[in-house]
C-alpha cells in the first residue's frame, strides 16, 4: 500500500501538467452541470427560495372580519412572527376585456418585515398614486399587465374603481394564478374602501411565521382552537403554496439535461483518452512495477484511484467554483424566478456521484489493459502496422511535401487511440454546433420577432380614451407602420372540457401577419389558423374543421394553416374579427397591435403614444421571449467553454501520444535529411489532421440535426416546429478553423516526456 | 542475511526439474528451453553462459515467474511456485527475488531514492527502514547525492549500479541478474561487479546471465547453456590449482 | 627473453641479478620471480651473437659479478625489433589437435572436451580477476597486461562456442 502511494504521488510530481489538466476539465464539467441544476431546480421549485428571501410565513389564514388575533404569538407554540392582520375583499379585475377575479388586499407603505414582497417590475405603493396598484407575478402573467396598464376593479355591489397598475412582484403567501384563485393584488387602504365600502364584505388575512415548517399541522390546529372554527374561513399552508409553484419546464429542463449529459460523455471520452495515452506511455514502466511485485489487479487499482482522485479534486473545485458562481451568475436574470432555490442535496450528491463515476469507468478500461501488460521488462512499443495508410498514400499521391505525408501516415496508425480522439473531439463539435445553432435561432427571434408571430411589438387598448380616439390617435403616429385591430375571445373547445383564447386578428382582407410554417393564413370569414399545441390537443390537422362555442355562439372554423405563436401556452387560434360578427358573436372591446416602423424600439412608441393620448390610453410592449432565454445562452455559453476544455485536453494526448511515436522515428528523419521545422510539421500534421477529420465530422453532423433538435424542442414546448435556424456560416467557419488552429499549436508545445524519451538511449532498437 | 521463510533443511533455495518453454509465434514454434534441471543453494552465486538464442534470459524469465512454464517443476524454497497464478507471483517477486535487467531497470517516473525503496516498501518495511537502507546502498555505491533525481540524469553506469541496488533493498533470498554489465563501459561494469561481489560475500544467493567471461568468472559455478539445454554444470575450480597456472599468463619469449 | 633484457640494458649497463629486479620491479605480479638461472644463461647466449659485451668487475667487500652493456650490433636488433610488427598470440592449436582428432581416438567425446577446456579457460580468468584486483592501482604495465590476457582468454571462450555451435 505505501509502495502504491508512493508511485501515485510520483506520477502526479511528474505529470502534473497533464493531471492539472484532467482535475480541471471535471471542475469544469462539475461546475456546469450544478449551475444547470441549480437554475432548473429554481424553475421548477421556485417556493424554498422565494420564501426564504421574502421571509415568508408558512401559515395564512383568511379570518372573518373583526376576529382578534391580539396575543395570538403568546397562546399559540411554535410563531416566531405574526404577518397582517391585513384587510382584504373579493372583486373582480377588467383589463383589456378580460375579467379576472382578484383578492384585493390593502398593505401599508412599508414594506412589512415578515411575507414581503419581491419587486420584479415597476415600484411597490407609494403615495403618489392613490389609484396604483401592485399585481402579483403570476396574475400580471396571466392577464398581460404590466406597470402602466390601466383597469377596473368591480366590488361585490357593482361598483367600477379605475385603477393603474404600477408594479408586479413576487410573493410566497399564495400559489401561482391561475391555478390558485383569486389572484392577488396588492392596493393602498383607501383605495380597498373605494371598492369595498362596506366593512362586514371584507376579511382578513393573518400570516404566521413558524420557528419549525414542520410544526406547521400542528400550529394550524392550535389557533383553529384558538380562534374558533367560525372566525378561520380558510387556511392555507406553505405545502399547498409550494405544490402550486411547481412547475415543469419541459424544453428547459431536458435542453439542460441533454447537453449536462452529453458535456459529461465529452469529458468521459477526452479522460478516457487521455488515461489511455498515458497509459501507453507508460508501459516500460508498468512492465517494471510487475516485475518487482506489483499484481495486475494492483496496477489496475492504482491507476483507477489516482484517476478517481483526480475526480474528486476536481468536483470539490467544482463544487466549490457553483457555489461561488450562483448567486453572480443566476440571480436577477429574466426569465427566472427572484430568488435562488438552493439546490437540493441529493441533486449535488447525483452529479458528484455520476461524475465519479464517470472518471472511474473512463480510467478503467485502459487501467485494466495496462494491468495485463507483460512483466518482462523489454516491451516493444511499435506502432501495430508498418504500411503506409491509405491517407498518406493519397497525399504522397498528390505530391505533397513528405512531413504531411508522414504526419498523415502518422495520425491513423493506431486504430483505437485514433478513433478515441475523433470521437471525443467530434461530440463536443456536434454539441457546439447545436449551441451555436441555438444561439441564431435566439438570434434571429429577436430580430426577426415577426418569424414567431410577434411582429408587433406595442399592443394599445383604449382605456380611459374612446374607441374613436384611439384609433385616430394610432394613425397619426408617425412612428406606427401598421396597426391591426383585435379581439381577444374566449372558446369553449368540443366536449367543453376547457376553454382556449382564440384571437381576432384583422381581417380576412388585411390579416395579422402570423409566421405561417404549414398551409397559409385565412382568407376568408370561417377560415382559421392554430398554433401546434391547438392541434395536437383537439387532434386535428390543417385543413379541417372544428366546430368551437366563441362566447357563447357555436362557429365552425376551418383551419387552413399552422402558425408559430409563443404565448397563451402554444393553444391559440387565430381568424379575421370579421368571421366573429358574421356567426354573430357579439364583439368585445378592440384592442391594436402595432407593427412599427423599423428602428423604433418599442418603449420609444409606447412613450409617444402614452404622451399624445394624455395618458389615456393604455400601451403594453410585447416581450420578447428570446430576451427571457437570455439565461439560456449563458449556460450555453458556459457548456461550450466546458466541451472546448474538454476537446483541448482530447487534443493535448492525442499529441502526446503521437510525439512518442516520433520520438524513435525523429533521430531517423533528422538523418535522412528533415530539418527540425519539418519534424515539427510532421507533429502538427499528425494532430491537426485528426481534429480536423473530428472537427468535420462534428460540424456535419451537428448541422444535420440542429435545427431539426431546436424544432422538436419547440413543438414539444408548444411554440410549434419551424423556429429552427442552422448556425450562421461564419460562426462555424470561425470555430471550425479555431479548433483545427488549436490543435496544431497544442502540438507544438514541447512535451516533457516526448523530449526524454527521444534523449534516452535505446540500444534495444538501436 | 536471512532469507525470510525460504530457509528448508536441505539448504536448497531453487530448483527446477524438466523445465522447458516453447514460444508460439505466427506459425512456427520456437523451443526456447528444452528440458533444464538446475538447483541453486542458499548463498551460492552460479553464472549462466552460453551463445546468444541459447536460452538463457528465458530461463531467468521463468525462474523469476515472468514466464509461464511450457512444462516441468520449480520450487522456490521448496515450494512449488510454477503453476502459481500472476498474482501470487508478484508476491512472491515481492518479498523473496530481485531483478536486475539489461535495460530500463528504472520507472522513469519516480527518483532514484523512490525507485530504491519501493521494493523495501513492498515487502513489508517501515518508511524509516527504507529510507534507511537505500541511504546505506547508496552510501555504498557512492551516489548519495543523486538519490533526487530522476533516473533520466543518471549515466548508463549509475543507472545500473541504482538497479542492482534496488535489486537489493529488501533483501531478497534470490538475486536475478540477466546481463547486468552488457551496456556498460569497463569502469561501470567494474563497479557493478564489485557490487555484486560484495553481496555474494555478504551471502546473497546470485544466479547470473552473461556472456562476458569475466563476469561469469566472478562466480563460482558456471552453467553452459546450448540450444535451449544444459551443455554443462561446472564449480570452479578452487584456489590453489589455479596459483600453479598463473604465471604462464605472460610468456617473455626471445 | 632475449629482446626485454637487450631493451633493459639499452638504459644503463647492469649484471644479472639487477635485471632481475628490474623485470620485478616493472612486470610486478605479472611476471613473478623470474628465473635468474635463465637470465644469466640468456645473457651469455647474446654475448656470444655479439650483442653485449661483458665486463668483470671486482668488488671488495662483495663477490665479483659481471656486468653487461649493449653493443652497437645489440643496439641495432634493439632498434629493428622495436620497430618492426610483432606476431600475434599463436593459436592454441594444440587443444584444436584434440577437438578435431578425437573422434579418430574414440577417447573422449567433443562436448566434454570442450566443458573440460571451457572450465580450465574459467579458472584462469578467475584467477586473472583475483591477480587484478590485487595488484596495485598505480601500476599501469602489471593491469594492461592481465586485462590483455583476460581479453585473449573471452576470444578464446567465444571460439570455443563457435567450436560447439559447429562441431556438435
Amino acid at each position: 500500500m505505501p509502495a502504491v502511494i508512493r508511485w501515485i504521488r510520483s506520477d502526479l510530481r511528474a505529470r502534473w501538467a497533464q493531471c492539472t489538466a484532467t482535475a480541471a476539465v471535471v471542475a469544469g464539467v462539475v461546475t456546469a452541470l450544478l449551475l444547470s441544476a441549480t437554475l432548473l431546480a429554481s424553475a421548477t421549485n421556485p417556493w424554498p427560495g422565494l420564501f426564504a428571501q421574502t421571509r415568508g410565513a408558512q401559515i395564512w389564514l383568511r379570518l372573518a372580519a373583526g376576529t382578534s388575533v391580539a396575543g395570538l404569538r403568546s397562546r399559540v407554540d411554535g410563531v416566531m412572527a405574526v404577518a397582517g392582520p391585513y384587510r382584504v375583499a373579493p372583486a373582480t379585475m377588467v383589463l383589456a376585456g378580460v375579467k379576472a377575479p382578484v383578492q384585493v388586499r390593502a398593505m401599508p407603505l412599508a414594506q412589512p418585515q415578515v411575507g414581503r414582497v419581491l419587486m420584479e417590475q415597476g415600484r411597490w405603493l407609494d403615495r403618489p398614486a392613490p389609484d396604483g396598484v401592485v399585481l402579483e407575478a403570476s396574475l400580471a402573467q396571466a392577464v398581460h399587465a404590466a406597470p402602466g396598464s390601466r383597469l377596473v376593479l368591480e366590488g361585490l355591489d357593482g361598483s367600477e374603481v379605475p385603477a393603474r397598475v404600477i408594479g408586479v412582484a413576487a410573493t410566497s403567501d399564495q400559489g401561482y394564478y391561475p391555478d390558485v384563485q383569486p389572484g392577488l393584488m396588492w392596493v393602498q387602504r383607501a383605495l380597498l374602501r373605494r371598492v369595498e365600502p362596506v366593512a362586514g364584505h371584507t376579511e382578513e388575512m393573518l400570516g404566521l411565521r413558524l420557528a419549525s415548517s414542520a410544526q406547521t399541522g400542528f400550529v394550524v390546529q392550535q389557533v383553529v382552537t384558538q380562534l374558533g372554527s367560525r372566525a378561520v374561513l380558510s387556511v392555507s399552508t406553505w405545502q399547498d403554496v409550494q405544490r402550486s409553484m411547481a412547475r415543469q419546464y419541459p424544453l428547459l429542463g431536458l435542453l439542460l439535461a441533454v447537453f449536462g449529459l452529453v458535456a459529461l460523455g465529452a469529458a468521459v471520452l477526452a479522460i478516457a483518452t487521455a488515461v489511455g495515452g498515458r497509459v501507453l506511455a507508460q508501459l516500460q514502466d508498468l512492465a517494471m512495477l510487475k516485475t518487482l511485485g506489483f499484481t495486475p489487479a494492483q496496477v489496475t487499482g492504482m491507476l483507477v484511484v489516482e484517476h478517481a482522485a483526480l475526480a474528486l479534486a476536481g468536483i470539490g473545485v467544482g463544487i466549490g467554483a457553483a457555489r461561488l458562481l450562483t448567486m453572480p451568475l443566476l440571480h436577477g436574470l429574466p426569465g427566472l424566478p427572484a430568488a435562488v432555490t438552493p439546490l437540493p442535496a441529493g441533486w449535488a450528491g447525483a452529479i458528484a456521484g455520476g461524475t465519479l463515476l464517470g472518471v472511474a469507468a473512463a480510467a478503467a478500461l485502459p487501467s485494466w489493459r495496462a494491468g495485463r501488460v507483460r512483466p518482462v521488462a523489454v516491451v516493444r512499443y511499435a506502432p501495430p502496422r508498418g504500411r503506409l495508410s491509405w491517407l498518406a498514400r493519397a497525399a504522397m499521391a498528390a505530391r505533397l511535401p513528405a512531413p504531411i505525408v508522414l504526419g498523415a501516415h502518422a495520425a491513423f496508425l493506431r486504430r483505437m487511440p485514433a478513433l478515441l480522439t475523433v470521437a471525443a473531439l467530434a461530440v463536443p463539435m456536434i454539441m457546439m454546433t447545436v449551441g451555436l445553432g441555438f444561439w441564431s435561432t435566439l438570434d434571429d427571434v429577436q430580430n426577426h420577432p415577426a418569424d414567431i408571430g410577434l411582429a408587433a411589438s406595442v399592443t394599445v387598448s383604449p382605456g380611459a380614451a374612446s374607441p374613436q380616439q384611439a384609433r385616430r390617435l394610432i394613425a397619426a403616429d408617425p412612428q406606427v407602420a401598421r396597426a391591426y385591430p383585435g379581439v381577444r375571445a374566449t372558446a369553449l373547445v368540443p366536449g367543453e372540457t376547457s376553454t382556449i383564447t382564440t384571437l381576432g386578428m384583422g381581417t380576412s382582407a388585411r390579416p395579422y401577419p402570423f409566421h405561417v410554417v404549414a398551409g397559409r393564413l385565412y382568407r376568408a370569414p370561417g377560415e382559421a389558423v392554430a398554433s401546434q399545441g391547438l392541434l395536437d390537443a383537439l387532434h386535428v390537422q390543417v385543413g379541417e374543421f372544428v366546430r368551437m362555442a366563441v362566447g357563447g355562439v357555436p362557429v365552425i372554423f376551418h383551419i387552413v394553416g399552422r402558425i408559430i405563436e409563443p404565448e397563451y401556452g402554444g393553444q391559440v387560434l387565430a381568424y379575421g374579427m370579421d368571421t366573429l360578427s358574421e356567426a354573430g358573436a357579439a364583439a368585445p372591446p378592440v384592442f391594436y397591435s402595432l407593427v412599427l416602423r423599423p428602428g423604433v424600439t418599442p418603449e420609444a412608441a409606447r412613450a409617444r403614444l402614452l404622451r399624445a393620448s394624455g395618458g389615456r390610453l393604455d400601451v403594453e410592449t410585447v416581450a420578447n421571449p428570446a430576451d427571457q432565454l437570455g439565461v439560456v445562452r449563458l449556460m450555453m455559453a458556459g457548456l461550450l467553454v466546458v466541451l472546448a476544455m474538454t476537446g483541448l485536453t482530447c487534443v493535448f494526448t492525442a499529441s502526446l501520444v503521437g510525439a512518442r511515436d516520433q520520438a524513435r522515428d525523429v533521430r531517423v528523419l533528422r538523418a535522412m535529411g528533415l530539418t527540425p521545422a519539418q519534424v515539427r510539421a510532421c507533429l502538427v500534421t499528425r494532430t491537426g489532421l485528426l481534429a480536423l477529420v473530428a472537427v468535420g465530422i462534428g460540424a456535419a453532423a451537428g448541422l444535420a440535426v440542429s435545427s431539426r433538435l431546436i424544432n422538436l424542442g419547440a413543438q414539444a414546448y408548444g411554440i410549434g416546429a419551424g423556429i429552427g435556424r442552422p448556425p450562421s456560416a461564419a460562426a462555424l467557419a470561425t470555430a471550425v478553423i479555431l479548433a483545427v488552429a488549436l490543435a496544431g499549436l497544442v502540438a507544438l508545445v514541447p512535451s516533457p516526456q516526448a523530449a526524454s524519451s527521444a534523449l534516452t538511449a535505446d540500444p534495444a532498437l538501436a | 542475511m536471512t532469507s525470510a521463510g525460504l530457509a528448508p533443511g536441505d539448504g536448497v533455495l531453487l530448483r527446477a526439474a524438466g523445465l522447458t518453454k516453447t514460444f508460439r509465434g505466427d506459425g512456427v514454434p520456437v523451443p526456447a528451453v528444452r528440458g533444464v534441471d538446475l538447483s541453486l543453494r542458499h548463498g551460492e552465486f552460479a553464472a549462466v553462459t552460453g551463445p546468444s538464442g541459447a536460452g538463457k534470459s528465458t530461463l531467468l524469465h521463468l525462474l523469476g515467474g515472468l514466464e509461464r512454464p511450457t512444462g516441468g517443476q520449480i520450487w522456490l524454497g521448496g515450494r512449488r511456485v510454477d503453476g502459481l497464478s500472476e498474482a501470487r507471483w508478484a508476491a512472491t517477486r515481492r518479498r523473496h527475488i530481485g531483478f536486475v535487467f539489461q535495460f530500463f531497470n528504472l520507472v522513469s517516473n519516480m527518483t532514484v531514492a523512490d525507485n530504491i525503496e519501493l521494493p523495501a516498501l513492498m515487502s513489508g518495511m517501515t518508511r524509516r527502514e527504507a529510507a534507511r537502507r537505500r541511504e546505506e546502498l547508496l552510501g555504498r555505491l557512492g551516489l548519495s547525492g543523486k538519490a533526487g533525481l530522476p533516473p533520466a540524469r543518471l549515466s548508463g553506469g549509475e543507472q545500473q549500479r541504482v538497479a542492482l541496488a534496488r535489486a537489493l533493498a529488501h533483501r531478497p533470498s534470490l538475486l536475478l541478474a540477466d546481463e547486468p554489465t552488457g551496456s556498460l563501459d569497463s569502469a561501470a561494469a567494474a563497479s557493478v561487479l564489485g557490487l555484486l561481489r560484495d553481496a555474494h560475500a555478504d551471502g546473497q544467493a546470485i544466479l547470473l546471465v552473461t556472456h562476458d567471461a569475466r563476469v561469469a568468472s566472478l562466480a563460482e559455478r558456471v552453467i553452459s547453456m546450448f540450444d535451449g539445454m544444459i551443455a554443462d554444470d561446472a564449480i570452479l575450480p578452487a584456489m590453489l590449482e589455479q596459483a600453479h597456472a598463473l604465471p604462464s599468463v605472460l610468456k617473455l619469449k626471445g | 627473453m632475449r629482446l626485454p633484457l637487450l631493451a633493459l640494458l639499452a638504459k644503463e649497463p647492469a649484471h644479472g641479478y639487477e635485471l632481475k629486479s628490474q623485470l620485478e620491479r616493472i612486470f610486478g605480479q605479472a611476471y613473478p620471480q623470474p628465473n635468474v638461472g635463465q637470465i644469466y644463461v640468456t645473457l651469455q647466449r647474446l654475448e656470444r651473437d655479439g650483442l653485449v659485451r661483458g665486463e668483470h668487475v671486482i668488488q671488495s667487500d662483495r663477490p665479483n659479478k659481471r656486468v653487461y652493456e649493449l653493443t652497437d650490433a645489440g643496439r641495432a636488433a634493439l632498434a629493428s625489433w622495436l620497430e618492426g610488427p610483432s606476431e600475434g598470440q599463436r593459436i592454441r592449436d594444440d587443444f584444436f589437435m584434440k577437438l578435431a582428432l578425437s573422434p579418430l581416438c574414440g577417447a573422449a567425446d567433443r562436448m566434454s572436451l570442450i566443458n573440460r577446456q571451457r572450465r580450465h579457460y574459467l579458472s584462469l580468468m578467475r584467477g586473472l580477476s583475483r591477480l587484478a584486483s590485487q595488484s596495485d592501482r598505480a601500476a599501469v604495465i602489471p593491469r594492461l597486461l592481465i586485462e590483455g590476457a583476460m581479453l585473449h582468454l573471452q576470444a578464446d571462450l567465444d571460439w570455443l562456442e563457435r567450436c560447439q555451435q559447429e562441431l556438435v
